[in-house]
């Protein structure tokens, strides 16, 4: 495979993977700022899914929702991510499947209709669920319709290398909240609002009850095993698409597969108590580390042909 | 609404073909099916009809991007949805005209870069030929396979009001436009259900396997590898470049992505350099390699000329062949086919005057107001002068400039596009109309997918279809 269409399926993917994570985002803390806004105000948001220049910030809940989605100059947006996933999947036509191309098109076109903005105005849910079903729908298309080969493997790396960094910042997101309060029952706010930012409250509730217990959200997010958001099952499926490529011979063994050997490992080994003795910010910071090296190594590996 | 009023805004042109009435205002017998299928559609469907097409052209991703300020507005190339219909025999015609042609031009071609019988024996002037900006030097005594230089060209016919096609432009370059040929295709069976079958239309849509096919005996590898070189995603013609390399399963790449070692040419992949073997290139001569042309260009590949020159990789079409669709070599096509085919041509040419010659500049400037102006480097309609629509001082301007470098110029009397029904504003008017059907060549010979782009010039009276222009297209109908 060309090097650029391996370097542009990553990024198509992880482009729609940060768009479902941010709507989600969205949506869940629309609800919990309209219960108690002084807890989940949308500064915080817009400082993390935004660049480093940005300079607006609001706490209108639709103000924000619109800069978060439809702002051109917000170059994370959901338009604007959209628009580069786009970008990235019609220099690829020839690699994914045709079906997969029209709903990434047509969700590029919806989003650019003019009467999208009265959307959100008259039921922000709805306008930010309407948006992340064409991520479900994206999902869905490529699951059914893309031959497992190196274009779908390469898709999954990025989808999966974005889901951990993002299911990271999420985390590290809500832990600064966490340690300005001492209230308890405040504290566990914000453990359900993670949980709901990333999908996983209603197996929470399934596992263990309206019992909210720190360690438990934690090893849910970090290391269960069949959980499609934990951070073990991004690495672990990571990690496998990784050695499909290796297999096929369209990526190098060099240093990925034993990062992400070890980081796995690592993930699975550690007890709660380790973590908690660790802390959990440091434990986070870890992986990121690792998961920019894993990132770095696959650039290289595309990169370093070019001559 | 009422039958009659679909075609009550109908009004002919003067002096000119119309490919639905004819001269006694009957419908000619190609159009009486499709007419019956209008006359028992209400206008309201056939306004749906219409914005369907628009709809199924984004959704597709059907587009093209006009940059302006930095900004990337993207358009749909307008579809008139009433195809244009042309009868089995007036196909034959074309068909058979245009492959005497490619045959005469394909001999020109390799002839100009080799033995040069044709200037030695006074036929064409050999000064014409030096001070074309489109001869290369390069390809100079370059053997290519099976002695083709134009495997894919887009003629561009146009019907004058004698009922005639004349040829207008030879395109031998890197005509673009099949795809819109391929799509609007698929956009009519969804549009009019039944009614193609029905009409014995001929299937257009085995030209991706044929181009395919033409691509691959260019190699003597069982699987050569065949890439689709693309200048880039803002490139206008990009949305063609993806369809054609998606359906014939080969890479799209862009000159970045090939490099150049030992003359032979690689594309970097995630597993190693890999040899190509074939490249379908839609960039222009002056880009292709920075090391023998524009030495700026970085949309091509540093060194693919020399690999081109050993025989290492095919170049579709082969660098040089624009020195055969020059404006001023043009002239010269009936008397080429004459000189190596010792036939008629079966397709006229366009009276051309050439304005270097000091009497026809007197005659052109004479009867400036019956004539079109056109520099013999220039295409999409740019920098051309329609004399009766030009004002006393832009005559003047563009004399005086005609006047410093005459042999740039030739100049043509204003044509008669014939004209074909447009669906514009819930009726049918007439609009001017030409034809690019789309030939390939390959060593068995030369095959024209029945039909081609119909371009269409929407504004009313208007005679230029180019697309940066307000032109559109139409699907092409050839029945039996």
């Amino acid at each position: 495979m060309l090097s650029r269409v391996a370097n542009n399926l990553i990024w198509l993917d992880r482009y729609m993977e940060r768009g479902n994570g941010i709507l989600s985002l969205l949506k869940v803390n629309y609800y919990a700022n309209q219960d108690s806004p002084e807890l989940f105000s949308w500064t915080p948001i817009m400082k993390t899914f935004t660049t480093y220049d940005n300079e607006f910030y609001t706490e209108d809940s639709l103000e924000c929702i619109k800069f978060m989605v439809l702002n051109t100059e917000n170059s994370n947006s959901i338009l604007n991510i959209v628009t580069k996933a786009r970008e990235n999947a019609r220099s690829v036509q020839e690699h994914i499947s045709r079906e997969l191309w029209l709903c990434i098109n047509n969700y590029y076109l919806y989003l650019t209709k003019n009467d999208l903005p009265k959307k959100l105005e008259e039921d922000p849910v709805q306008f930010l669920e309407d948006l992340r079903n064409y991520h479900l729908v994206y999902y869905g298309t490529s699951d059914i319709t893309q031959e497992r080969g190196p274009s779908y493997y390469f898709m999954n790396i990025g989808k999966y290398l974005e889901r951990v960094i993002l299911i990271s910042d999420f985390t590290s997101l809500k832990l600064i909240d966490i340690s300005n309060t001492t209230d308890a029952l405040e504290k566990s706010f914000y453990w359900k609002n993670l949980l709901l930012s990333i999908g996983g409250y209603q197996l929470y509730l399934k596992t263990h009850k309206s019992t909210f217990n720190e360690e438990h959200v934690i090893s849910m997010v970090f290391q269960d095993k069949l959980f499609p958001r934990s951070v073990y099952y991004c690495i672990n499926k990571l990690n496998k698409h990784i050695n499909q490529l290796i297999d096929c011979k369209e990526l190098e063994k060099n240093k990925i597969d034993f990062l992400l050997g070890k980081l796995e490992s690592t993930i699975k080994y550690t007890t709660i108590e380790n973590i908690n003795n660790q802390g959990l910010t440091s434990f986070i910071s870890d992986i990121k580390e690792d998961i920019r090296n894993i990132s770095l190594n696959i650039n290289a590996v595309y990169f370093s042909q070019n001559n | 609404m009422a039958k009659t009023d679909l075609f009550s805004s109908y009004d002919l042109l003067p002096k000119t073909w119309d490919e639905m009435y004819n001269d006694s205002s009957v419908f000619r017998t190609q159009y009486e099916e499709f007419i019956t299928y209008l006359e028992n559609t209400s206008s309201e469907k056939l306004t749906k009809k219409e914005d369907l097409a628009k709809q199924l052209f984004m959704s597709q991703g059907v587009t093209f991007t006009v940059y302006n300020d930095n900004e990337g507005i993207e358009k749909i190339f307008p579809f008139d949805i009433v195809p244009r219909i042309i009868t089995s025999s007036e196909w034959n015609k074309i068909e058979s005209g245009i492959k005497q042609r490619l045959k005469a031009l394909n001999l020109f071609i390799k002839d100009i870069y080799n033995e040069q019988f044709i200037i030695k024996d006074g036929i064409v002037p050999g000064e014409l030929i030096y001070s074309c900006p489109n001869y290369l030097r390069e390809m100079k005594g370059v053997k290519v396979p099976h002695d083709i230089y134009v495997h894919i060209s887009g003629v561009d016919l146009i019907r004058n009001n004698d009922g005639e096609f004349y040829v207008l432009e030879d395109n031998l370059r890197t005509p673009s436009g099949v795809s819109y040929m391929l799509e609007n295709r698929e956009i009519s069976k969804r549009l009019f259900p039944g009614i193609l079958p029905k009409s014995n239309v001929r299937s257009v849509s085995n030209y991706p396997n044929l181009l395919y096919k033409k691509l691959k005996e260019l190699s003597n590898k069982p699987e050569p590898n065949i890439v689709l070189l693309t200048p880039g995603i803002y490139n206008s013609a990009y949305y063609e470049h993806t369809t054609l390399a998606r359906l014939m399963g080969i890479e799209l790449v862009e000159g970045s992505d090939l490099v150049v070692k030992n003359h032979y040419v690689y594309m970097k992949t995630t597993n190693g350099l890999k040899q190509v073997d074939v490249i379908y290139r839609r960039v222009d001569d002056d880009f292709l390699d920075p090391l023998e042309f524009n030495e700026k260009s970085v949309l091509g590949v540093a060194g693919i000329m020399a690999a081109y020159r050993k025989g290492h990789v095919n170049i579709v079409n082969a660098p040089g062949t624009g020195i055969a669709d020059d404006k001023a070599i043009y002239i010269y096509v009936p008397d080429m086919i004459k000189y190596y085919l010792g036939e008629e041509p079966i397709l006229k040419n366009i009276e051309t005057y050439q304005l270097g010659r000091p009497d026809e500049l007197d005659y052109v400037t004479k009867n400036i107001k019956d004539m079109v102006i056109k520099k013999t480097d220039g295409s999409g309609g740019y920098g051309m002068l329609m004399g009766h629509e030009a004002t006393k001082e832009e005559i003047k301007d563009y004399l005086d400039n005609v006047k410093k470098k005459p042999e740039n110029f030739i100049a043509q009397p204003i044509l008669r596009l014939s004209t074909a029904p447009c669906y514009i504003d819930g009726k049918l008017s007439p609009r001017c109309i030409d034809l690019r059907p789309f030939a390939l060549t390959g060593k068995d010979g030369i095959d024209i997918c029945p039909g081609g782009l119909t371009r269409v010039a929407l504004k009313k009276g208007s005679l230029v279809v180019n697309s940066s222009q307000g032109g559109g297209s139409k699907d092409t109908w050839v029945i039996e």
